[in-house]
């Protein structure tokens, strides 16, 4: 407990990382949503006569993620950890009749979610480069996908906010009509649906806000900031965490996430289930835990408890499947239980638990999902009945299946162990009978991840299964990317320095960036100091 | 100087007279046909310029029947716009006139202009009736049936609109709005003022074609050409819609007798017309279903009788007017059904680009034109405390969403059908230069829309206040 408290509230160091400062923009984050968008306006007027260009837009949509990665590792080295403020913010009037600003910015969690967003960016291209049909259409879409979620991080305006969060929704639906599984079509309207209840929640969420707030800006500094009545923020409250459960998904607003996640292509999987569903997450620590304490103190058992149902049905779920797209799906949703018991936590080292677990949740579902994806499609079957003793025939997918099993259940030397110890530490304190029940329901899910890799890697070969490979190197690199951004955080949280100095090598920490403004937010829940200290 | 204000209405009004004339008696010779259209877009993209330079002045003209405000700025030049945009988008060989074709929209938004800056009912009432005969005319050239039928349901709604004027003269001893407004300014609402508002609605929304008298007016738009759908679905709402607007501003001080008809109507028009578009799979009456439920988050600005939801919805208005009109247009020939524009997103990618974005503005898909406008009515709505109108609003958008991924699936994902069976209701839009500019032009306004959202909400505010509102 004491190396866990001096991890998260170690005084984060200003010494600067060799190389910041060399590049500023005023307009960082603003290049993280534009970049996309004009690179996908670019590919759909793209000249491409009987797709000669294929390759090419490939290569376009892939450099432009490594560009947006190498800016965003810019501001990633750049971001004064030490300031709990907002930083790289941009502000432009935009709509003041009624009070909007394109205003954007971003702190400690911010930032971490923009890192997994970018490394979602490289693998979901990574993942696509064995699309054959419509490649223009595709990468174009994707890039749209991207630019939304990167708009819905840094956004400081709840009503830029709703647009790019709305924005997700049709490119995302739209992959998956057109490039999924058989059952593609009820997905997309699946994703529709409960995506699209979850944008009216939010709007709703937002405009009662504004509201509330006097009607004069959708700033966030305004309207997180105004002072409202407990039962106001209540009702707030519960409309953003039916946003945010349609997202993340929790039970029981998880009714397209088997659909989705099974039937849509790889490379568009892993940006749902590892940046797209995080921003519920990311959604409920901004608006509820870190705005309204006196609704997130009435709210949190309700919290814990959709936390722990969720990731008790998912296990149940998972174990129950015979589908292995199905079975992952459902185990996808394992993480975004365990981020939402730590912001049920409402405590230091439960919130922060919790951010760091946004990422690393991130990371497993998408693992979990991609590499159940590829298996699905490298053994020509998603029949658990079918799939037997595929170890020795798929190496590369078998150990990426077991990192992502491993990561789900959070094991040291992978990242998600560090955030889910800080998790389940904290909320034993706070919400011990829903720290139990996730407990439990994470057990269940070990069964479940026994059972899978029991039957699919380690069973008898099945001789009667269609004919086996093992993933592509493209395949594999994409996999490989989120399973080395695991382990990578799990074995440098505060990230690697100069031998014998504290002097921090290319990578300042992910654990010390994303500290920056989660101080903030767990402020409003720290226990009074008793009279006897002070 | 004083009257330059009016050369935009000179111009678009003579060029269609010119137009009719010389098309009906054979004065232009057939091979102007290939310049036509440019020259008029060219004329109205002037009378724009005009209306945007010279419109600032604020002034009465005829005695006060004409006012330019900023209220007339914003709508006259939205109709302007529009109607430069539909002429260089349509497809000339999908319509039966090209002179018809031509003089039409022009007609349709000489009648906006005049709603726009009539100073009293009668003003109004001419206005709507004008751009909604043009409609009647180019239905009637291709489906006389058709036309006819919109002849007839236009009766009912001028007959309901001009028997709620006289009412509602008699009630006040005022057809200048401003007038009325004084009139109105301290009364209780009565019987007698109430009877004929509802009929003066009713005939609106039977004009504008809303939930539930879509059913009337909208097969209407389904049998027409594509301008003539443009017409009676864009061109005939947003004349109807500065005609509720200017209404309620004039009644404004007693909203008891507007804002619960306006707000039953925004929720069956918003609700039913998402479900609507949901329900029907070819592109041109999903887009027509889309344009009621649009038309439905206008009326429900116009229910929260403030400035900000009026200001709101005339925002909103601009856009839809925009799209509406103009997605017709740009479907062009391809009218039979779903098959008729499967893959035209590769076949036709600029026209396609322009139909995609006409269709998710209207259904309020983020970060479209249309969903601004209808925000920004939705943060009215929030401010007001009218959150069940605002959640079913939301609803009705979220179905509509629905519907516009559905027709964007056909558009850009579904194999193109063959030649061979591609019948004449699944005929290519043609593709000129004219027409891919026009759909270029299309996308460049709606995303202006958006980008410069500041200064046109500013407009549109402007516009709500001018008409008296605070």
């Amino acid at each position: 407990m004491t190396l866990l408290m001096a991890i998260v509230e170690a005084t984060p160091s200003p010494a600067p990382v060799p190389g910041a400062g060399i590049f500023t923009s005023p307009f960082l984050l603003s290049l993280l949503i534009w970049i996309p968008v004009i690179v996908a306006t670019a590919i759909a007027f793209m000249p491409n006569p009987r797709g000669r260009y294929e390759v090419l837009i490939k290569q376009i949509a892939f450099f432009a993620n490594l560009g947006m990665m190498a800016v965003l590792f810019i501001a990633y080295n750049q971001f004064e950890n030490f300031l709990p403020t907002m930083q790289y913010e941009e502000k432009i009037p935009w709509l003041p009749g009624i009070g909007v600003t394109y205003h954007l910015g971003v702190d400690g969690p911010g930032l971490l979610m923009l890192m997994l967003s970018g490394l979602i960016g490289i693998a979901s291209v990574l993942g696509s480069l064995g699309v054959r049909e419509r490649v223009r259409s595709y990468f174009c879409l994707l890039l749209l996908a991207q630019a939304s979620v990167n708009g819905a991080i840094v956004a400081r305006d709840m009503f830029v906010l709703l647009v790019f969060w709305g924005a997700s929704v049709v490119p995302l639906a739209l992959l998956i009509i057109g490039w999924g599984g058989p059952r593609r079509v009820a997905a997309a309207w699946r994703l529709v649906g409960y995506w699209g209840l979850g944008t009216a929640a939010l709007a709703i969420g937002v405009l009662a806000l504004y509201a509330a707030s006097g009607g004069q800006s959708f700033d966030m500094d305004v309207l997180l900031k105004a002072s409202l009545s407990p039962r106001i923020q209540i009702a707030i409250s519960v409309v953003m965490i039916i946003a945010a459960a349609t997202r993340l998904p929790l039970f029981p607003f998880h009714g397209w996430i088997r659909d989705v996640l099974s039937e849509a292509p790889p490379g568009v999987t892993v940006v749902v289930a590892g940046a797209a569903s995080r921003l519920g997450a990311f959604l409920l620590l901004r608006t509820v835990i870190g705005a309204e304490p006196a609704a997130g103190h009435l709210l949190s058992p309700l919290l814990a408890a959709l936390a722990a149902m969720t990731v008790g049905f998912a296990g149940l779920a998972a174990l129950r499947s015979v589908d292995v797209r199905h079975a992952a799906s459902y185990l996808a949703m394992v993480p975004g239980g365990i981020t939402v018991l730590g912001l049920a936590a409402i405590s230091p080292l439960g919130i922060a638990g919790s951010v760091l677990s946004m990422f690393t949740g991130g990371l497993a579902a998408a693992l979990i999902a991609g590499v159940c994806a590829t298996l699905a499609e490298r053994a020509q079957s998603r029949s658990l009945l079918v799939l037997s003793g595929l170890a020795p025939r798929m190496p590369n997918v078998a150990w990426l299946l077991t990192i992502a099993a491993l990561a789900l259940l959070g094991v040291p030397i992978l990242s998600s162990y560090t955030a889910e110890v800080m998790t389940f530490f904290g909320a034993f304190k706070n919400q011990p009978i829903g720290a139990f029940a996730v407990a439990a329901g994470l057990a269940v899910s070990a069964i479940a991840l026994a059972v899978l890799l029991r039957r699919v890697l380690l069973g008898a070969p099945n001789t009667d299964a269609p004919g086996v490979s093992d993933a592509s190197l493209g395949e594999t690199w994409f996999l490989g990317l989120l399973a080395g951004a695991l382990l990578w955080v799990g074995l440098f949280p505060g990230g690697p320095k100069i031998p014998g100095t504290d002097v921090p090598l290319f990578d300042p920490g992910l654990l010390n960036q994303m500290s920056a403004g989660i101080s903030d937010i767990a402020s409003q829940y720290a226990a009074p100091t008793p009279p006897a200290a002070q | 100087m004083k009257y330059l204000v009016l050369l935009p209405e000179v111009l678009v009004a003579g060029l269609a007279v010119i137009l009719m004339v010389g098309g009906r008696f054979g004065l232009f010779p057939r091979a102007s046909r290939a310049y036509l259209p440019h020259a008029t877009v060219l004329i109205v993209l002037v009378a724009f310029g005009v209306e945007l330079w010279a419109g600032a002045t604020v002034s009465a003209y005829l005695g006060g029947a004409l006012v330019q405000d900023r209220f007339s700025l914003f709508a006259k030049a939205a109709a302007l716009l529009t109607a430069a945009v539909v002429l260089t988008t349509a497809d000339w060989a999908a319509e039966d006139s090209v002179h018809l074709g031509l003089a039409m929209p022009l007609v349709a938004a000489f009648g906006v202009m005049v709603a726009a800056s009539a100073g009293d009912m009668l003003g109004l009432w001419a206005g709507l009736e004008v751009a909604a005969a043009a409609g009647v005319v180019l239905v009637s050239l291709r489906r006389p049936d058709l036309g006819l039928r919109l002849l007839l349901v236009g009766g009912v709604a001028s007959t309901l609109i001009l028997v709620g004027l006289a009412f509602v003269y008699a009630s006040t001893g005022n057809s200048d709005l401003i007038a009325i407004h004084d009139v109105l300014v301290g009364r209780a609402p009565t019987l007698a003022l109430a009877i004929p508002v509802l009929l003066l609605l009713a005939g609106i929304a039977v004009r504008a074609g809303l939930a539930p008298f879509h059913m009337a007016i909208l097969p209407v738009g389904f049998g027409a050409s594509p301008l003539g759908a443009s017409l009676v679905i864009g061109m005939t709402a947003v004349a109807a819609g500065i005609v509720a607007i200017k209404l309620a501003s004039a009644l404004l001080p007693i909203p008891e007798v507007y804002a619960p008809y306006a707000q039953v109507v925004a929720v069956l028009a918003m609700v039913g017309g998402g479900a609507a578009a949901l329900a029907v799979r070819s592109p041109r009456p999903r887009l027509a279903y889309l344009a009621v439920g649009q038309l439905g988050w206008v009326a429900a600005g116009l229910a929260t009788h403030y400035r900000s939801g009026i200001g709101g919805s005339l925002f909103l208005l601009g856009a839809f007017a925009v799209a509406a009109t103009c997605g017709p247009a740009l479907l062009g020939r391809a009218e039979g059904g779903e098959p008729a524009i499967a893959g035209l997103g590769a076949l036709r990618p600029v026209r396609s680009a322009g139909f995609a974005l006409a269709i998710l503005s209207l259904a309020g898909a983020p970060p479209m034109a249309g969903f601004f406008g209808e925000l920004s009515v939705a943060a009215a709505l929030a401010q007001s405390g009218n959150f069940v109108l605002l959640g079913l609003g939301l609803l009705g958008s979220v179905l509509s969403i629905a519907a516009a991924v559905g027709t964007l699936r056909v558009l850009y994902i579904q194999s193109p059908l063959e030649e061979a069976r591609r019948g004449a209701a699944a005929a290519l839009p043609a593709v000129t230069g004219l027409s891919s500019l026009g759909a270029a032009a299309f996308c460049v306004v709606l995303a202006a829309y958006v980008v410069f959202g500041y200064p046109i909400m500013g407009l549109a505010d402007q516009g709500a206040k001018a008409l008296g509102l605070r």
